[in-house]
Parts: C-alpha cells; structure tokens; sequence
C-alpha cells in the first residue's frame, strides 16, 4: 500500500512535468530547451524539420567526439614549459676541492713499497729488448704473493687462432723462448693483460686484454692498490691524504677573506680528502649578489706534484666540482681538472629543470620512493641520481661478491673487498661491471630527480703567476705556510681559481600544466557552446527528460500491468460495472487509465466536448502571425 | 512507362516537403521574426525594447558584442600556429656520440716534401725580402742559389706585394719593380683604417687571366695573415692535383695517430675507428662511426666509463707555413652528421690530458607552417655533396660548390665533388683563384642566395661540452709513462716518446640525463573550435546554430524576399502595362502577399494538437457552429504558457 501511495505522488508529481507520453515529451523539450538546434527541430515547416534534425544530430555527435578528444588530452598530462633567464640574488655553489691524487705519496710508500717494486721489475721484463741483461739480480727478491693473486701476462697474438700467454716472471719460459720472444717483439704482437681468476690457482680465469701496456699497467696498479688500502681504516687513510692548511693557500670569497678552515672535509675514495666550500651542512649557504669575479670565490692551491703517486695517477692536477649545497660530489661525473701552473676562471651559470612530479612526468622529490638503499645518506647528503646508481652497484656487489668495492660507501656489516680475506673479487668486480644487465637494472630502479641543478661553466685559463712575479709570489706564500724562508712551492703545484657568477646567474626551465581541470572545463564549454549553444544546465535538462521518459515507462509498465488484472478481473466478472471512485479517478489520472494503449486516443474529455477551435483559421490570422487556437 | 514512378516520387515529395519561401513578407518583417526567435541574446532586446534611446543602447551593445566576437576570433586564428615548448629529460642508456679526431697538421712535412719544396722556398724567400728572416747562414745561401737560379712559379702566378698606401703602388717582389695598382682594394683582415706612418702593407693580387685590367688586390694588416694566407691557396692548388689514394699514404694512419684507446672500461683498438678524409686535416678517425652497423652505447656516466684515447702528435712533422698551432682537433657529433671540423671542432693540447664532458640535448621544432624549417632537406634545392644527413652547414657550402662549379668552372678544394666536376689547379684552370675569391666574396655578403636558400634543420642533436685540462704526464709517472708509451708504439720508432708529441683525450656523458626539447603545436582544432565556441558564448551566447540561422535569415531568406518582390513589382508592372485597369486589384498585391502567403499560414506551428500529431476532432475541417472569439486570449497569453493550461483543461 505505501508503494502505490508512492506511485500515486510520484504520478501527481508528474502530471505537472511536461507530458504523458513520449511523443509529447520531446516535442515539450525541443520547445523548452536551452540548446540551439532541438528548437529548430518543430517549429519550422517538414522540409527544414528534417534538415535540423540531421544537423542538430550532426552537432551531437560531434560534441560528444571533440569531447572525446579533449578529456583525452587532459589525461595525457602535458606539461608547457616557460623560461626565465636572469640575475638574482642566489646561494653560491658548493665548490668541492680535491688533489688528483689520493695520497701524498710520502705517507703511503710503506704500504705500496713491495707493489712499486714488482711493477718496475716487470715493466724492466716488458720493456727489455733482450732479457739477458736484467737488473734483476741487484735488486732485492721480489714477493710474488702479490703478484700471483693478480698477474699481468703477455699475450703473443702472432698466432691469432691460438695465442701464447707468457707470464713475465716465469722465468724458465722467458729463457726457453728466449730467441722467438725477441724477435717476435720486434714484430711488435705482445699484448698485456690481466689475468684475473675467480679463486687462485683455479682454472676459471679471464684475461682483460688491453691495447697498451700503459693502460694495462694502470688498471693493474689500481686493482692492487685498491686491495692494500682498502684494509687501512679510515682515519689513518685520512692521516695519508692532503691536509687543508698544506693544500688551500689562500682564499677569497668577495671581499671577505677565508681560510681552510671554512672548508668542510670529506673522504673521497677516489680522491682522498676532499675540502668542500659552502656545503651548508651546519651553517647557512653563502649568497652571492653581484655577477663577476670580483665577488666570487678566489683560491690559491697547492697540489705538490712532487708527491704524486707515479702509477697510481698519471694526470696532475686539481678536481673540482661545483654543485649544489647538500649534496655528494661526484668528481668522476661532473667534476673538472685545473691545470697547475695556470689560473683558471670559470664563470658559472645554473641550470634549474624544476618538473612537476607525478603523474606529468617520473621523477623523484626526494629519492624515498626509490626502491634502492641509498649508502650515501651516511654523508647526510640528499638524494640524487649518481648516488642511487653507486648505491645499486655496490649492492648488487655485495650480494654477489660477498665483499663492498672500496670506491663506494660500504652497507652495514660488510667489509671491503681485498685480496686475502676474497681472493676472487677483482674478477667478480669486473664481471660485475662489464655486465649490460647488471646496469640495466640499476638504470631502471633509479629515478631522477625533479628538481635538476646544473651548473654551466664558461672556463679561461691563463698562466700563472707570471714569470715576472712568480719569485714574491712562491715566496710569500711558502712562507705564510710554512713560516720559513725557503721556497716551498713551484709551478708544478700551484693553481690559481677563480669561481664566479656570471652576468646572467641562472637559467629556469620550469614545467607548468599544460592541461588543467579549468582548462578542460572551458574548453569543454566551448566546444557545446560552439555547436549547439550549450551548458552545463542543458545537460541537466537533459538527464530530467530522461527521468521523465523512465517514469512515462514505469507509468505505462504499471498502466498495462493493471490493464492486464482487470481484463482477467473483468473476464471473471464480465458484468461487474466500475464503481464511482474507479470512474472518477480514471478521470482525472491519465497513468491510471486501464488500457495504455488508448492513453493517446483519449481526447482531452471533460464531459462537454471542447468546440472546434480549428474553424478559426479560416479568418485572417492576427499580424503577429504564428498563434495557436487550442482554446 | 519509365518516367512514371519517378514523377511520381517528384509529386509526392513536392506534396510531403513543399518548397516554399520565407515567412515574412518583407525584409523588416523577416528581421523581426529573425530578432524574436534568433537563438543569440542580443537580438531579442532590440525588438522587445521600448523608447528609442534603450533601443539605440541595445543596437550598440549588440554590434559591439559582434564586433569583439570577429576581432577575438581573428586573434585566435591568427595565433592558431603557435607553438608551445616542452622540455622532458630522460634518464637512460645514452648513445654514445661519434668522436672524429684530426691531428691539426694534415699531411706528414717530411712525406709532402717533394710536392710543396717549391712552395716552400718561395715563402721562405719571400719571409727573407720582406722581413730578413733566415733560418740559418746555411739555408740561406743554398736558397740564393735557388733565387737565381730556378724560375719561379708562384710569384708570377699570384705575386705577393708590399703596398705602399699613399701612392697605390706596389712593390713586386720577385722583380722589385714598382708598378700602379688598378681595380679595387680588398683589406681581408680588418676594416682598421691603417694610420698614416704605418709600414707598407703585404697582400697579393688576383687577376682575371681573360682580361687582365680586372684585377683585386688583398692586403693584410699583418704579414703573417698574408703569407698564411698566400700559401694555403698555392697549397690548395698543389693538393688539388693529388689524387685521393696518395694523400691517404701521405696522412698519417690509425697506428700513427692512436697510441691507446679505452672506451667504457674495455680497451679498444683501431678497428673502432673509421678513417675519414678531411680535405684540410688529412687523416681523421671517427671513432663509433656506426659504420659497422652497431653504435656503442654508455649505460654509465662519468670519466672511467667514456672514450680515453692517448694521441700521438709528432711534432716535429709539422708543416711551419700552414699550420702554427701543435695538437689535435676533435669533434663530437651524431653519426649521421658531417664533421666539419674546421668550423667547430675542438682544439685540444698535447702533454695535457683533456677531459670532455658531455651533455645531451636533443631538439626538435615543428616544420611548416609553425616555423621555417625542413625535416629531412628533401624539399631544398640544393643538392647534398655530402654522404650525411641534411644541415644547414652542409647546404651552405654544397651551394657555394655549385655556384663556384658554374661560374669557376671547377670545384673548391675543401668541400666535396659534385658529379662531373674537378678541383681547381692552375694547368686547367688559370683563373679560378680570381673567381674563387670574387664568389666568396659574394658568398660571405649573401649575394649568392645560399643564405636565402638554405634553412635549418628541424631536429639537432647537440652535445655541450665542458672542456677541461690537467697536466699529464705528472711529473713523477712521466718517467714510466713515456717508457711504456714507446714500448706500445713499437720497435720501429727508436726514439723515446717527448711529452709534447702525446695527448691525451677522455671524451664522457657527465651525466645520463637526455634533455629532450620539443615544440609542440599550442592550439588544435580541437581546442580552436573550443575558444571559437567560448567566445561566441560569452559575447552572445552564439553557436554554430546561430550563425546557421545568420547565413539563413540573411542571405537565403532576404535575398527570397527581395527577388520576390522585384518579381512582384515586374509582374505588376507588366500587368499594369497590359490592362491598365486592373491596376487597383494589383496594388493591393505586395502587401496581401505576406498573409495570403500559405507559408504564413503555418498548419506546422505546434499547436498542441498538431504538435502531437493527434487527429482533428472532426474530420471535415470547415466550421460547423460559429466559434466563440477567443482571440482576446491571445493578447494575454503567449503560446508556449498556454500548452500545460490546455492540458489541465483537458483533465478536468
């Protein structure tokens, strides 16, 4: 009962809508709608009623495709990207400072004595023309422990097919093929190699072939190197490397003076210590607001040449690298040489890429959302790509070689790698390294980050000091640092630095929305507006008349459902008249008429029969012309 | 038979769908109807406005709201082919670029010896009467010798002469005599007017061979321009005549040049390298040419993981005349792109170790109609003398080729071969030095229309740079270095290595990041027909529809209305020219044609009825019982109130 109570309000409320049947509906909706062409539709003659309806349904079909489109292009999330290029006021760049080489060479030639000797030993062996006459026999025995974990061979590549490998301190061969062995280097076919086994004395073993003997002996030396110090701690390696005050001679930012101790020091594997300007890690980034390099930073530096370790590096020189505050330096990367004996200018320009993160494009805020444990927040440095793929590297290293690469910070709880406690790793480290798919994985767990910092540098170099100078020069300065007369210092060792802004500072590219809600929006409306002169209201219109032609259905469903019980009624009773309610309800509610088929038959029937207006026409119409006579 | 049933679909259609005209009798009429009924906002209030000032207001309103919606849409047109910039960077194994690596002396001195001992006992002659230079007591009087006895060439051919300003006469230098100077002066290195007391000037005049009063003299505001410059054009001419096979033997090799190569940890050989013959630097290796059908890749940034090359420059082989400076040229480019090597490479420093670091950009703008540019160069008409892919540079200089081709008769020797040409030499080609210099000249004022021709390529690929230097050797491992560097070289070399003759170069991404610059079109049709569609909104609130019913009203309906009436009015005419009589009935005519119009008696207008479609009451149509005057509704009530009143009527 109370769902028929329902109906019967749901019906009241209806017969104030516009119609009862479908027919009646539309035409009530084409007349009443907001939207341009339905209108059309009925009020001309049939020629042109077929015309718009064509068009009206033309410029549906249109909107809802353009629509398509547009709601299409805003999930694609374009981005625009504007310019700005200027100069502002901004933090000068974290300047980090290292020697070429690691360590004085002074310090560290305990550890690396026994080394030193083996490779000049065998680069006498390489190089002799004829090894009769070696100096071998003056010198001290040789300790080939070291030389066995990791030998260098020569490969004799006369024969292509099946090459000879020739240890160098085989000293039984070397004297068997005594004759060929000249001759054949006078053809000039040995190569060097690395021999590099996974255990000692196994047979699974690669040869790194090298096309020259100067790189073969580098990569040796380092490999080596790199086992002997990785088993010294720390602070001793510290010990070994080149202390601030030997280093940094004199220092300028602006007008203001400053010293070494304004430098932050790190340990850099690659580099030793390293000495890092305005790194903002406890004090606040210096600003910069004047472009040139009179209000830069000016260094003086002494690399001390003399105290280079010969094999180790063979370029001279200081590394820096200009980056932001907070973050590692990666030298190997970005970082650039300076040339000793020179004065060298950079002028620096900053290149921001500032991106919308997801969904416009894969970036990273701030490396959380990287699924690789990233070993240099030990420096409490920010995330950044290099320190993400170091970081993959040296875990993957750890998984499969059981030991850290000395190079990169080491996880916790593991050792770095060195010759006795993993005797395989330096062949594990460069199977690892020449692997594709190992890099490949770490290329794609790594992200980027958003905000992407670069610093332009326009680099000049002139000599320095020049020749007419150079005697007060030396002699001040290795007097202010080592408070004595003599002259410490040559032009091998110092290099002069000026690091400044340039007359534009900075380079903006940020990203910006291409396609925003607002857009979509108004171009949505446009694109209504455009063909049929539409909005937001129209659409709802629309779903009202929908609502409407549901309810006409459920009318009509009910309508022939009761039809259907009072013809059985009916037939059961074919004689029973309507009672006076049933007659007068069907009077007055059309939803409740017994047959839906004779809804739309039913004229208007109060009773009386309505006059024919239609008789009307017949007189002139009024001048205002298109009324109608329903009354 | 036949025509029958298609007369009969005519019929029926005319029956079905009448043609008739527009409703209005007359153009105010129709306008107003237009105004009631028109869809747009303006309109409406002009009719139904009452006094004539707020009427005036809204003639004014809407025309203005007109004229914006054409000047805004107009701008958008107008700014339709727009581009808009998007800047994306991608983190990911990069290709690693083609490095072309030249040493700055093209061709081996002590190999060209024979070919350029000429020319290089003239220069040296000509250095000693001008400015007394020798180079030792000994050489010096072997060249005396040489002065008296051997006639030379050169000189005759293209003198070089010391001009005194003041004058305009020149002293020969091979004869000494003084003669005038005719045609024009050519100051080829600076503008600088030169002051009064100034030393005399050096240059050389080129003639026309055909006609020897057309001659231009260069000068030079310093000698050394002057013999560089004097000698590179003989010495052009002399290699022109050389075939190609030779002055590959005569340049230096792989083996010379590259003492060790390492690329992304993995040492690498001279097999990786391409050798290219550079006109004006000999010999060039490419390294990762992708000739070899694979390109190396970098899936590492950083300077273990680049290209590292040790260079061997022996200087002591180098030619004094052409080249002053000592060291190597290098080049980073795509593989598909021409190295031009002397415009924009890279000079590098021996015993230094220059390390390069790479940045990766790739640019891509839109071509026509957004900007001036051609995608693959197919559309220049500029044949491409050159094996790569199009750029600017490349069509620059195949179009000074061809114009020199055509109007020297013979081809520059820097640049390619065109089909059937030849380089230009003296024996063949007595005049082309004018000529050459004369284009050039041309060239370099764009009178040649090469600049005009030629346009930019719409993508580029761009590797910037961050050059810097260490010493190297250091002063410690120069010992070791040296020894093993000159076991790597060979037996053949006996001598030990000097650091001044190495160089070494490392060539590495600094980082992975491709920086990807594109345009993209700012506005599609799409998005045009949206503002298209906003602005005729907010203005009028106007659609498509509306500016259907413009075209409608305007010009069908009007352009009906007036042919009717001139129709009208000849036929009233011709009428009253055949009875004049009748000319009362007709005069009544134009102004009963409206209403008598059946059109104007609109059985479609939706009556709610006729609107549904539901059958008359009656059958036959015609009045049985005079009907009440209900017109006095009409006035109260419009039409489209009435329906739902009809309809409660209807229920009750």
């Amino acid at each position: 009962m109370n769902l028929k109570k329902y109906l019967v309000r749901a019906l009241h409320r209806l017969q104030k809508g516009p119609g009862y049947t479908y027919k009646e509906l539309l035409v009530w909706y084409c007349d009443n709608t907001n939207t341009h062409g339905p209108k059309r539709i009925i009020k001309e003659g049939p020629k042109k009623k077929l015309i718009w309806f064509f068009l009206t349904l033309l410029f549906a079909s249109l909107v809802f495709w353009q629509w398509g489109i547009l709601i299409n292009t805003y999930l694609s999330y374009n981005v625009t990207s504007s310019l700005s290029i200027g100069f502002k006021t901004m933090k000068f760049p974290a300047v980090t400072i290292c020697n070429a080489n690691p360590f004085k060479y002074s310090e560290v030639k305990p550890l690396l004595k026994e080394l030193d000797r083996l490779i000049e030993a065998a680069l006498e062996r390489i190089l002799q023309p004829t090894p009769g006459n070696s100096t071998e026999n003056v010198s001290l025995p040789l300790d080939l422990e070291l030389w066995n974990q990791i030998p260098l061979v020569l490969i004799d590549e006369h024969d292509k097919d099946n090459p000879i490998i020739l240890d160098i301190f085989d000293t039984n061969q070397t004297a068997v093929d005594n004759e060929t062995a000249t001759d054949s280097r006078a053809n000039k076919k040995y190569k060097l190699a690395v021999k590099l086994c996974s255990h000692q004395g196994s047979e699974n073993c690669t040869y790194r072939n090298f096309s020259s003997a100067a790189q073969a002996v580098t990569e040796w030396y380092i490999l080596q190197s790199t086992s002997i110090l990785s088993k010294v701690p720390l602070h001793e390696r510290i010990r070994m490397g080149y202390q601030a005050e030997d280093m940094i001679l004199a220092c300028l930012y602006g007008a203001e003076p400053c010293n070494y101790k304004n430098f932050t020091q790190i340990y850099h594997p690659d580099h030793g210590n390293c000495y890092i300007f305005n790194w903002g890690m406890d004090e606040e980034a210096l600003n910069s607001s004047n472009p040139g390099a009179e209000f830069g930073l000016k260094l003086i530096l002494d690399i001390s040449q003399q105290d280079y370790i010969p094999y180790l590096s063979s370029a001279a020189g200081a590394r820096l690298m200009l980056h932001q505050q907070k973050s590692f330096p990666f030298l190997k990367d970005q970082g650039i040489y300076a040339m000793a004996g020179t004065e060298t200018s950079i002028g620096v320009l900053v290149d921001e890429l500032e991106r919308m993160g997801y969904p416009y494009s894969d970036c990273t805020v701030n490396g959380s959302d990287v699924p690789v444990k990233n070993l240099y927040s030990q420096y409490n440095t920010s995330y950044s790509i290099q320190a993400c793929l170091r970081s993959c590297f040296q875990n993957h290293m750890v998984e499969i070689c059981g030991c850290g690469h000395y190079m990169f910070p080491l996880p916790e709880g593991v050792n770095y790698c060195n010759n006795e406690d993993n005797p395989g790793w330096a062949y594990c480290y460069s199977s690892l390294r020449a692997s594709i798919k190992q890099r490949q994985i770490c290329i794609d767990s790594c992200k980027e980050t958003c905000n992407d910092t670069q610093y332009k540098m326009t680099i000049s170099m002139a000599d320095w000091p020049s020749e007419a100078s150079e005697d007060w020069i030396f002699h001040i300065l290795s007097y202010e640092r080592d408070m004595s007369t003599n002259v410490t210092l040559d032009r091998n060792g110092i290099i002069k630095l000026n690091i400044y802004f340039q007359e534009y500072n900075y380079r903006t590219i940020s990203e910006s929305a291409a396609t925003t809600i607002v857009w979509l929006l108004s171009s949505l409306g446009g694109q209504f507006g455009f063909w049929m002169g539409g909005s937001v209201l129209c659409l709802i219109e629309f779903g009202e008349i929908i609502i409407d032609s549901l309810w006409i259905t459920i009318i009509n469903v009910i309508g022939w459902c009761k039809g259907l019980k009072q013809r059985r009624a009916r037939a059961r009773y074919p004689d029973a008249p309507p009672t006076v309610s049933e007659l007068v309800e069907a009077h007055t509610n059309l939803g409740f008429q017994p047959e839906p088929g004779r809804a739309p038959a039913l004229p208007p029937e109060p009773g009386t029969p309505p006059p024919n207006y239609d008789s009307l026409r017949v007189q002139p119409p009024d001048p205002l012309g298109p009324d109608s006579d329903t009354e | 038979a036949a025509t029958a049933p298609g007369k009969k679909i005519t019929a029926r259609l005319k029956r079905t769908l009448p043609v008739r005209g527009p409703q209005a009798p007359t153009l105010s009429e129709l306008m107003r109807w237009y105004c009631l009924n028109t869809n747009t906002h303006g309109c409406r209030r002009i009719v139904v406005s009452r006094g004539r000032l707020r009427r005036l207001l809204w003639i004014v309103l809407t025309l203005s709201a007109v004229g914006l919606i054409l000047w805004q849409c107009a701008e958008l047109l107008m700014n339709y082919y727009s581009a808009s910039v998007s800047v994306t960077v991608q983190f990911q194994k990069l290709p690693f670029p083609a490095v072309t690596i030249c040493n700055i002396n093209p061709y081996k001195y002590s190999a060209m010896k024979d070919y350029l001992y000429e020319l290089d006992k003239e220069t040296k002659k000509a250095l000693e009467t001008f400015y007394g230079f020798s180079e030792g007591k000994s050489k010096v009087r072997r060249s005396v010798e040489d002065w008296n006895s051997t006639g030379s060439d050169f000189f005759e051919q293209i003198p070089l002469l010391k001009v005194e300003d003041f004058s305009r006469t020149a002293t020969e230098l091979h004869s000494g005599q003084k003669r005038k100077i005719e045609g024009s002066v050519f100051h080829k290195d600076s503008s600088i007017v030169n002051s009064g007391d100034s030393n005399d000037i050096i240059g050389f005049q080129l003639c026309d061979a055909n006609n020897s009063s057309e001659c231009a003299l260069y000068t030079f505001s310093s000698g050394v321009n002057a013999i560089q410059e004097w000698y590179k054009l003989h010495y052009m001419n002399i290699m022109a005549q050389i075939p190609l096979e030779i002055k590959e033997k005569l340049s230096y090799s792989a083996e010379d040049l590259l003492l060790t190569c390492f690329f992304d940890g993995l040492s690498c050989d001279k097999r990786h390298f391409t050798r290219f013959h550079h006109p004006l630097h000999g010999n060039c290796y490419t390294f990762n040419s992708g000739e070899s059908g694979t390109i190396l890749s970098t899936s590492t940034g950083g300077s273990e993981y680049g290209l590292q090359v040790v260079l061997y420059i022996d200087e002591a082989d180098y030619n004094p005349f052409l080249v002053t400076s000592t060291g190597a040229k290098i080049m980073v480019h795509d593989q598909n792109e021409y190295p031009f090597i002397e415009d924009i490479g890279t000079e590098i420093e021996t015993a230094a170790a220059t390390s390069i670091g790479m940045h990766f950009t790739q640019s891509r703008k839109l071509s026509k109609p957004y900007s001036d540019c051609t995608e693959t160069g197919a559309d220049i008409p500029v044949e491409n003398l050159y094996n790569k892919s199009y750029s600017l540079q490349i069509c620059l200089h195949s179009c000074f080729q061809k114009a020199m081709v055509e109007s020297c008769g013979c081809a520059q020797y820097a640049q390619p071969l065109p089909a059937g040409a030849e380089y230009c030499n003296y024996k063949r080609n007595p005049n082309w030095m004018y000529c050459y210099y004369r284009l050039h000249e041309k060239f370099v004022k764009e009178q040649l229309g090469c600049q005009q021709i030629c346009k930019d390529a719409c993508s580029f690929k761009e590797w910037a740079l961050t050059t810097s230097i260490a010493q190297w050797p250091s002063v410690v491992s120069e010992d070791w270095m040296l020894r093993v560097l000159s076991w790597d070289k060979g037996q053949k070399l006996n001598k030990k290595l000097n650091k001044t003759d190495l160089a070494n170069l490392m060539v590495f991404y600094k980082d992975l990041n491709e920086r990807f610059i594109s345009e993209n079109p700012a506005n599609t049709l799409v998005i045009l027909l949206s503002n298209f569609g906003g602005q005729l909104g907010l203005w009028m609130s106007c659609s498509v529809v509306c500016v259907i019913e413009i075209v409608e009203v305007f010009f069908i309906d009007s352009l009906s209305i007036v042919l009717r009436r001139q129709w009208q009015r000849a036929k009233k005419w011709w009428s009253g020219r055949q009875q004049g009589r009748a000319a009362q009935a007709t005069a009544s005519d134009v102004e009963r044609q409206g209403h008598e119009n059946p059109a104007c008696i609109d059985e479609d207008l939706p009556t709610f009825t006729t609107a549904l479609r539901l059958p008359l009451p009656q059958d036959s149509p015609l009045p049985r019982t005079p009907p009440p005057n209900y017109s006095t509704l009409r006035l109260e009530t419009a039409f489209t109130e009435q329906l739902p009143d009809t309809l409660e009527l209807g229920q009750h």
